[in-house]
């Protein structure tokens, strides 16, 4: 049975049973569907069956349409890739920094001293509690979101580049000494590869953060997005809009995660363990 | 055999001084000449520094004391005069076979034409033709350690440094490895300096065995293992079975008091 | 004793810097209030009782919360990997759920429960459970095989079995994700509270902010960063203690 990871390819290997993988793969796949279609099934009943208000609990039907209708007029587009490209941005900002500090903090002992405490304390603080100093210092506009994911997001990165690079075995770095390489080749061509599934575990865990921040300043600061909408829904007590809401949200989460993964699978091949780290 | 000395060791101390707990010393005045072209291993048990003195020789750890001349020049840091194979192969991961071995040639002045054709003729020679765009995770061990030989070859040093290069593989891959090794050294004739703890293969392949105490390591004795090698029942011969075990008493000792400071 | 005074020096240049900055007016004081005037103000809290008022009632819900999502995770995780079926029918919605921001199901839980306590427990139950549930699923899933073999010939029934070997070792993974779920629950809190709410440390932060209080506001965000890191520093002691015959 699979551990629980995002991987739809583990679940060949461990199935245990002889018998051919296609078979296997349609087997879980049609698993999958079961469960969700057995949860869209429930929902709608309970939604029909009067136990609960509609308020309450919107049928499945209402939600769709109220998705429908976003699609239709582009509200849909407009919110996702307003949401995306906060989230985005922020991340990709957050994986060079964090990228990079993590490599300056490796090769500098000063460096590291200096923000190793910044980063350890940091770390398990619940940064969204900062929001209103950014929004005091940059006022209600994108960049203040931007920032919030990237103080969120660039943490992880900082974290796994360090292990990765402290991880990396010393024998490779001698061999490529031994073939004549400069510190600088050492550090481009050999370190940074041997770090690289690390990093990526670090990328992969930074990712849904960012995404999670983006919604939350959504929310706080209203406006265009996937938050935003969602409050605007809530305060108007529309509540398919609020589920529909939720709905969004999952789908895109579960993309970028996926993306991700296939992401990662392409860049490490050459890795024996391709298989994607648990998501804990 | 008169080639002249090459590799000069002398009064070579190292110590290891970990952040948290005591200073180590790894060597205590290591001498030690090896000639030209010359197959010499370092034999002794586990702890005795023998690795430590093949990455001082290689230049990956500083000389505090002492000093190591090569060529009647001090050794100051890596460099490709020296190649050096380890037991855990140290191939990188992300490159295949062939673009391993094109990494140390890609620093010397070949061109792209000479440095492929190299890299595939040294593949070639350690039998991993078919191989060249594999993984170093597709291998099996003893493909690895090939492939690592050819990668240390391949950009011609003079010198080659091996750590156990066969400890991780198992005795059947071992002996073989041990055949070919000796097979490409009669070739090419470089100056070998073998580190292992295991008392045959250094009788076999080497042509004097440097003997080391335990720690703090320095050299007991040095024995002449030099006799035909050509023998395919070498290992029941009565000379080489008199060698191993002149040498096994010698080592015995250490690996006694080896294993009592441990115990301490 | 002295190492730790070295390895946080860099957080008391910090502040220096900081007071230094702002009384300076290298940046603008009132953006920026000086870091003395900050600590005033929060003992002006302590004193007037809004922290401790607040901040209770900021604890309460996390506490309800995270002891819920504990509860109900690391059983349904532990028999997840005990029972095929369940495994089979729950797997797919749980890595379904998994990489959805849990923090949209604020809007949610405030139609459902409204602005106060209710709303906020039943966010904090929800979005933390998932990582317990999986630490749970996953470490009772590596239980030692040989363990398992050697209690089941001993006779023991499969309840006692559940007890006596998988829990135990399924003990590091769900604490790990335990940890995961405490950092999230905070997250939540503080989400929900800066949004929705007309009680809390997220609610007085916005309070104060939006009255132009700004020294009183930076202690309240600073109380709430720095609880959260003790929180984790708490929780790994714990851990460590829990875990000790595991090395």
């Amino acid at each position: 049975m699979a551990r629980i990871d995002d991987s739809f390819s583990t679940q060949a290997k461990t199935e245990g049973k002889a018998g051919p993988r296609l078979l296997g793969r349609l087997g879980l796949g049609f698993a999958r569907s079961i469960s969700i279609i057995l949860l869209f099934v429930c929902w709608e009943m309970a939604a029909r069956s009067g136990a609960v208000t509609t308020f309450m609990l919107p049928s499945l039907s209402l939600v769709a349409e109220w998705i429908w209708s976003d699609a239709v007029s582009g509200d849909l587009l407009i919110n996702t890739g307003a949401t995306l490209y906060r989230a985005i941005v922020g991340f990709l900002i957050a994986a060079i920094g964090g990228i990079v500090l993590g490599m300056a903090m490796s090769r500098s002992a000063a460096v590291s001293w200096l923000f190793d405490p910044i980063i350890s304390v940091g770390f398990p603080m619940p940064k969204i509690a900062f929001l209103p100093v950014v929004i005091l210092w940059l006022g209600l506009y994108d960049i203040s979101k931007i920032s919030m994911v990237v103080l969120d997001a660039i943490f992880p990165v900082v974290t796994a580049t360090i292990i990765g690079i402290k991880g990396v075995d010393r024998e490779i770095i001698w061999s490529a000494r031994n073939m004549g390489a400069n510190d600088r080749e050492v550090m481009w061509q050999i370190v940074v590869p041997a770090a690289l599934p690390q990093i990526l575990t670090g990328l992969q865990v930074s990712l849904p953060i960012a995404l999670i921040v983006a919604v939350v300043t959504e929310m706080m600061m209203g406006g265009y997005g996937l938050g935003g909408s969602m409050m605007t829904a809530s305060r108007f007590a529309q509540s398919p809009g609020v589920f529909a809401g939720i709905v969004e949200i999952a789908a895109v989460g579960f993309c970028l995660v996926k993306g991700m993964a296939i992401l990662r699978r392409r860049l490490l091949l050459w890795h024996q363990e391709a298989l994607e780290p648990s998501t804990v | 055999m008169s080639h002249k000395a090459q590799i000069v060791i002398e009064g070579v101390t190292h110590s290891y001084r970990p952040p948290v707990g005591r200073t180590v010393v790894a060597l205590e005045d290591v001498s030690l000449t090896v000639n030209e072209r010359e197959f010499i291993a370092l034999l002794g048990p586990s702890g005795c520094g023998k690795s430590t003195l093949l990455y001082l020789l290689g230049g990956f750890l500083p000389i505090e004391s002492g000093r190591i001349m090569i060529d009647d020049k001090p050794v100051a840091g890596p460099g490709p005069d020296r190649g050096i194979v380890f037991q855990h192969f140290a191939l990188f991961p992300w490159k295949t076979v062939r673009k391993n071995v094109l990494y140390g040639l890609e620093r010397q002045n070949f061109s792209q034409d000479e440095r492929e054709k190299r890299a595939q003729a040294f593949i070639d020679l350690v039998g991993l033709s078919g191989f060249e765009d594999s993984y170093p995770s597709q291998l099996s061990g003893g493909m690895k350690q090939r492939a690592a030989i050819a990668r240390t070859l391949a950009f011609d040093p003079r010198i080659l440094l091996m750590d156990e290069p066969f400890g991780a593989l198992d005795a059947q891959t071992r002996s073989l490895m041990q055949t070919e090794l000796l097979d490409i050294w009669n070739k090419t004739r470089k100056t070998v300096i073998f580190v292992t703890h295991d008392v045959q293969e250094a009788v076999y392949l080497a042509e004097r065995v440097a003997v080391m105490t335990a720690r703090p390591g320095r050299i007991k004795t040095i024995v002449d293992t030099r006799f035909d090698k050509n023998d395919p029942d070498i290992f029941k011969a009565k000379p080489f079975i008199e060698k191993v075990d002149e040498i096994w008493h010698l080592v015995r000792d250490e690996a006694i008091k080896a294993q009592g400071k441990r115990v301490r | 004793m002295k190492r730790a005074l070295f390895r946080y020096l860099p957080l008391v240049l910090l502040a220096l810097g900081w007071e230094a900055a702002s009384r300076l007016e290298l940046v603008s004081s009132l953006a920026l209030p000086p870091l003395t005037s900050v600590i005033a103000a929060w003992i002006e809290l302590i004193q007037s009782g809004e922290l401790v008022t607040n901040g209770l009632s900021s604890i309460y819900r996390g506490a309800a919360g995270l002891f819920l999502s504990i509860i109900v995770g690391a059983a349904l995780g532990i028999f997840m990997a005990w029972w095929r079926p369940l495994n089979v029918l729950l797997n797919p919605l749980v890595e379904l759920f998994y990489p959805m921001p849990k923090s949209a199901l604020i809007p949610v839980t405030v139609i459902w429960l409204g602005f106060g306590d209710g709303s906020k427990i039943l966010l904090i139950f929800l979005g933390c459970m998932l990582p317990i549930t999986i630490g749970a699923f996953n470490g009772a899933r590596s239980s030692d095989q040989v363990l398992v073999w050697s209690a089941r010939s001993m006779g023991a029934s499969r309840l006692r079995m559940l007890w006596d070997v998988v829990v135990p070792s399924a003990l590091p993974e769900m604490l790990n994700g335990i940890r995961t779920a405490l950092a999230l629950s905070f997250i939540l809190l503080v989400s929900s509270e800066l949004i929705v709410a007309r009680q809390g440390f997220g609610y007085l932060i916005g309070f104060l902010g939006a009255n132009g209080s700004y020294e009183a506001m930076f202690a309240v965000v600073l109380t709430v960063a720095f609880l959260g890191f003790a929180a984790d520093r708490g929780y790994q002691i714990l851990m460590q203690r829990l875990l000790r015959w595991r090395e």
